[in-house]
């Protein structure tokens, strides 16, 4: 392989690993943007997510990667499997919500931040002591099908994960921007009490941002279990950090920032990997989170967040 | 709250202020026998003392000691998350480096070459040459633990000062996920230094501290009482800090961040300093604890230690200094001594009624889950701890609660508002050209002001017209785009707040921002905090200065309490939270005034008042002009600015319509126009005829 099919080679690795990011960014950013609160739970619903599509495909039959599909079972197989953890993710972020967090909202200070830190480890203690601490073999229908450009190699799945996280993406986009919820959202994000007086329900509108963040974070999972071929209880916390960078390097609170953070941070993993070192990939990333909030704390494309009053 | 705090602040709602010496004496006493009662003190300790022989299970004095240093910790990380109100996620990093930092310096870790340069370390006693089969050997670091206790403590600390610095200055929520980052590279560093911490083995052989002559050894019971000792003392040092002028400082940035800064609170820095106290208690920790394990590895800094030290503090009362000791101490030590007997118990249960699940249950296991659990449970419904900061406060009684309003005169035998002198003929405050711009709207657009000593000025205009805003860029929360603040002709523009107070002008908000957790004393101190100097340092040895500066400025405090007589002087001892709207303006312009300001802005200080209230406040207001303050004031009630204002100036959409005394503005057709509408020829005529 020459340097340039290497590079060309991790920037494809890294494309992939930052739809993830982007996926996983988005509900950080969302629940920001609403309510100006960072989610510790999210890491953790992202880790539950991808043990629920596990542990559908398992129910389907499918037992680690020897099992392939091809073609329309493929692809109901697959829809099969984001939907579950999209909806169990989505139901368990906004159970969170409902049980953990609408009793503090409004509370001033740390408190709910701790509290979403405790749910955090409450869902991550639970897959731990119920599935065990050893990695999972992920169960994954897709077959191994790929294309060789010289040197470079363009796996079938890593298409596949693309076009669906930009699906979702797209999706997203159109409901913020395009119906009437998206549009009280977008309204709350600016000013809650302004909303709250022009007849928003904003209990109703958390609840919606809970879900749709969390699914995305169940459908992150997933797409982390058919990439890597494993999971493990271990996920959702570097996966989460590394989600959270993103979406301040994005600008907290802007979707598209969000998913621009996500693909720049899965970049600088894949490509620090490659020239600097794997071992140092946490120190980089965190130490870019540091340099974007002293010299950049709105982000690449601007915060977007509540004002206080 | 014993029942002597109470009792005196019941006198003196029935006697004039000038009589109530023993109530200002009894809180000058408060200063010294604060939270802890002394006998409970001294039992405790006792009990703590004799526990060993008492005891005698070498296990329990082991888990015991491990528990006394997670004791440690949480008082550390109490300052930061309790007094401050930072949430730091990655407090176990400090810990980390104190332990690397004693760990490596006490090892056989790092032998660089014997060299000439190292003989000055021998002769220190710090460094010994290794011999071995012949060459020039190598350097042995033998750094005394003694020694390494404060130098781990400020390592530490200044590794606080320098994660803190980037992102203290941004709003709170960063910091918990910047610290969650720095809790994770910390270890990560750890292991990835092979040649310093030996990467994940761990370091070994940490040689353990020796105390004229007698080595500590591997047994646990002089690790037990050193853990002690250290406890001890950081307790000393959280209450000592807690209730000075650095705790208030503290108390209310976690409040109010704006107000402290507006009430001269260097917040940058006061955070800052919290941050490195908090990680030196952690670097003194780690020292300790390596000393006692003799090894080090990077798993046991680990994000779940961070987790547990924050779940001891949110169990035990964030903030409350008690109460993070007892819930450190409740946690390590229901792991280590009654977690596994608990489970044996589960399971015999579960056998005995044949349910799987308690057969299979294994606490230990769970542990992580129970402090999740644990914080999600307390921050639900008991946010305050087990052990909360502060006590109830005895309620008032029906008589306090509808005495008659009283009020001392004003100028009664106090010392002056404040301490300097102004030259009359100049004006005090001279604004030129001020503008400030959001977006395309021009907030302020030039606006020139001028205001004499000893002058009452109101500022008037229709809502959204500036004046708020106008307020905001002389105090140095707003930076103006334009123009030129002169205070007593120095050039004050663009300062941060906390300077501005010190400079002389001290500010009430619109929308009253009272630190709502903080008694009314404190509340009235943290104004004291630019018109007072006491260090962390100071706070904690108490020197007879600090003492000194600490009872004047109560005096002062409760002097100006004072002020509004029986309206606040009963509920001294009370939360902010709990006064009535009319109070807490009251609260603020006290707050404002114990600052010792030349000049006072007041925004909009009778709003949400009755009509009597309002003329009292009016007659204050008047008074205190007469005390020496200058004061500028924004002002709907037209009757309270035609009653007192010597100049009234209106602004509209950000720019000065009209200035002049009461009567010239009221029949000013521009400020008809900007009030009423167009159509007001016919309002302005009848205006000036009657």
């Amino acid at each position: 392989m020459s340097n340039w099919d290497v590079l060309l080679q991790q920037v494809i690795n890294g494309v992939s690993l930052g739809a993830m990011y982007a996926l996983l960014a988005l509900g950080f950013t969302m629940v920001y943007g609403i309510i100006e609160l960072i989610n510790f739970a999210h890491f953790n619903v992202f880790m539950v997510g991808s043990f629920l599509a596990m542990w559908a495909l398992e129910a389907m039959g499918f037992a680690g990667q020897s099992h392939v599909l091809y073609g329309l079972p493929l692809a109901g197989i697959l829809v099969a499997a984001f939907m579950v953890a999209m909806l169990g993710s989505g139901i368990l972020g906004v159970a969170i919500e409902r049980f953990a967090l609408r009793p503090l909202r409004g509370v001033p200070g740390t408190a709910p931040m701790i509290t979403t830190i405790g749910m955090s480890y409450i869902l991550y203690n639970i897959i731990l002591l119920s599935a065990g601490a050893d990695s999972k073999n992920f169960s994954n229908p897709m077959p191994n099908t790929a294309w060789n450009f010289g040197g470079v190699t363009l796996h079938l799945r890593e298409v596949l994960l693309w076009a669906v996280s930009l699906l979702l993406m797209v999706a997203l986009n159109y409901f913020v921007r395009r119906t009437k919820m998206g549009k009280a959202m977008q309204a709350m994000a600016q000013d809650q009490e302004a909303a709250r007086m022009v007849g928003v329900d904003v209990d109703r509108v958390v609840i919606i941002t809970f879900f749709l963040g969390s699914a995305l974070a169940g459908a992150a999972g997933l797409i982390f279990g058919l990439y890597y071929n494993y999971t493990s209880y271990l996920i959702g916390y570097t996966a989460g950090l590394r989600a959270f960078t993103a979406a301040v390097l994005g600008g907290i609170g802007n979707i598209p920032g969000a998913m621009l953070g996500g693909v720049l941070i899965g970049l600088i993993e894949s490509l620090g990997g490659q020239y600097i070192a794997v071992r140092w990939t946490d120190v980089i990333i965190f130490s870019l989170l540091v340099l974007v909030l002293v010299f950049r704390p709105t982000g690449l494309l601007g915060r977007v967040t509540p004002t206080k009053s | 709250m014993s029942d002597s705090q109470v009792k005196p602040a019941q006198e003196v709602a029935s006697q004039p202020l000038g009589r109530s010496q023993s109530f200002i004496s009894a809180i000058r006493h408060r200063a010294k026998s604060e939270q802890f009662r002394p006998y409970l003190l001294v039992v405790i300790l006792m009990a703590a003392l004799a526990f060993p022989y008492l005891d005698g299970n070498e296990g329990d004095i082991d888990a015991a000691a491990n528990a006394l240093a997670y004791a440690m910790l949480a008082l550390g990380l109490n300052i930061v998350v309790g007094f401050a109100g930072l949430l730091d996620l990655g407090y176990a990093a400090f810990f980390a480096i104190g332990a690397y930092t004693y760990g490596a310096l006490a090892s056989y870790q790092i032998q660089p070459e014997w060299s000439s340069f190292w003989e000055p370390f021998q002769w220190l006693g710090l460094v010994k040459h290794l011999e071995a089969g012949g060459g020039i050997g190598t350097v042995h670091f033998d750094v005394s633990f003694w020694l390494m206790l404060p130098i781990a403590a400020l390592v530490a600390a200044f590794f606080g000062v320098l994660f803190g610095a980037p992102t203290l200055r941004l709003k709170g929520d960063y910091l918990a996920i910047v610290t969650l980052g720095f809790g994770e590279i910390v270890p990560i560093m750890a292991r990835n230094t092979p040649t310093i911490t030996n990467g994940a083995q761990g370091l070994n052989g940490v040689a353990t501290p020796k105390l004229f002559g007698y080595s500590f050894g591997v047994m646990s019971t002089p690790y037990y009482y050193l853990g002690l000792a250290l406890v001890v003392l950081l307790i000393f040092i959280s209450a000592r800090l807690k209730h000075s002028r650095i705790g208030r400082a503290w108390l209310a940035i976690r409040e109010d961040e704006i107000a402290a800064e507006a009430m001269g609170v260097d917040r940058v820095k006061l955070k800052l300093l919290a941050f490195a106290i908090g990680a030196g208690f952690a670097g003194l920790t780690g020292t300790f604890y390596v000393a006692k394990l003799q090894t080090a590895s990077p798993e046991m800094f680990m994000f779940p230690v961070s987790v547990m030290i924050l779940v001891m503090i949110v169990l035990g009362g964030i903030g409350s200094v008690a109460g993070v000791v007892v819930g450190a101490l409740i946690l390590q030590l229901l792991q280590s001594w009654f977690l596994q007997d608990l489970t044996q118990w589960i399971h015999a249960l579960g056998d005995l009624t044949d349910i799987v699940f308690l057969q299979k249950l294994d606490l230990v296991q769970s542990i992580e889950l129970i402090f999740g659990i644990i914080l999600v449970v307390m921050m639900l419904y008991r946010r305050q701890g087990l052990i909360p900061e502060r006590a109830a406060v005895t309620a008032l009684t029906y008589d306090q609660q509808n005495a008659m309003p009283s009020r001392s005169s004003v100028e009664a035998g106090l010392a002056p508002l404040h301490r300097r002198t102004i030259d009359p003929g100049k004006p005090l405050l001279d604004i030129k050209g001020l503008a400030k711009s959001f977006g395309g709207i021009k907030a302020v657009n030039g606006i020139d002001l001028s205001v004499m000593p000893g002058s009452i000025v109101a500022i008037i205009g229709p809502n959204g017209s500036g004046k708020t805003t106008f307020f905001n860029l002389i105090t140095g929360l707003t930076e103006p785009d334009g123009g030129q603040v002169l205070l007593a002709g120095e050039n004050i523009t663009g300062l941060k707040p906390h300077r501005i107070v010190e400079k002389g002008i001290a500010r009430t908000f619109q929308n009253l921002r009272l630190f709502p957790k903080m008694t009314l004393l404190e509340n009235a101190l943290v104004g004291a905090h630019t018109r007072t100097s006491t260090g962390a340092v100071g706070a904690v040895l108490r020197l007879p200065r600090v003492k000194r500066e600490e009872v004047a400025a109560r005096a002062r405090a409760v002097e100006v309490l004072g002020i509004f007589g029986n309206r606040l002087m009963p509920r001294i001892e009370h939360l902010a939270f709990s006064l009535s709207y009319a109070n807490r303006r009251r609260l603020e312009i006290v707050r404002a005034l114990v600052s010792e300001p030349v000049l006072l802005l007041l925004d909009e200080p009778t709003a949400g008042m009755n009509p009597t209230e309002t003329l009292e406040l009016t007659d204050q207001i008047r008074h205190l002009r007469e005390r020496g303050v200058t004061i500028v004031l924004i002002e709907h009630k037209l009757d309270v600015v035609n009653e007192i204002a010597d100049k009234v100036v209106v602004l509209d959409h950000g720019e000065k319509i009209a200035e002049g005394t009461p009567e010239q503005v009221h029949s000013n057709k521009e400020v008809l126009r900007a009030y009423l509408g167009r159509a007001t020829e016919a309002v302005a005529t009848i205006a000036a005829a009657s």
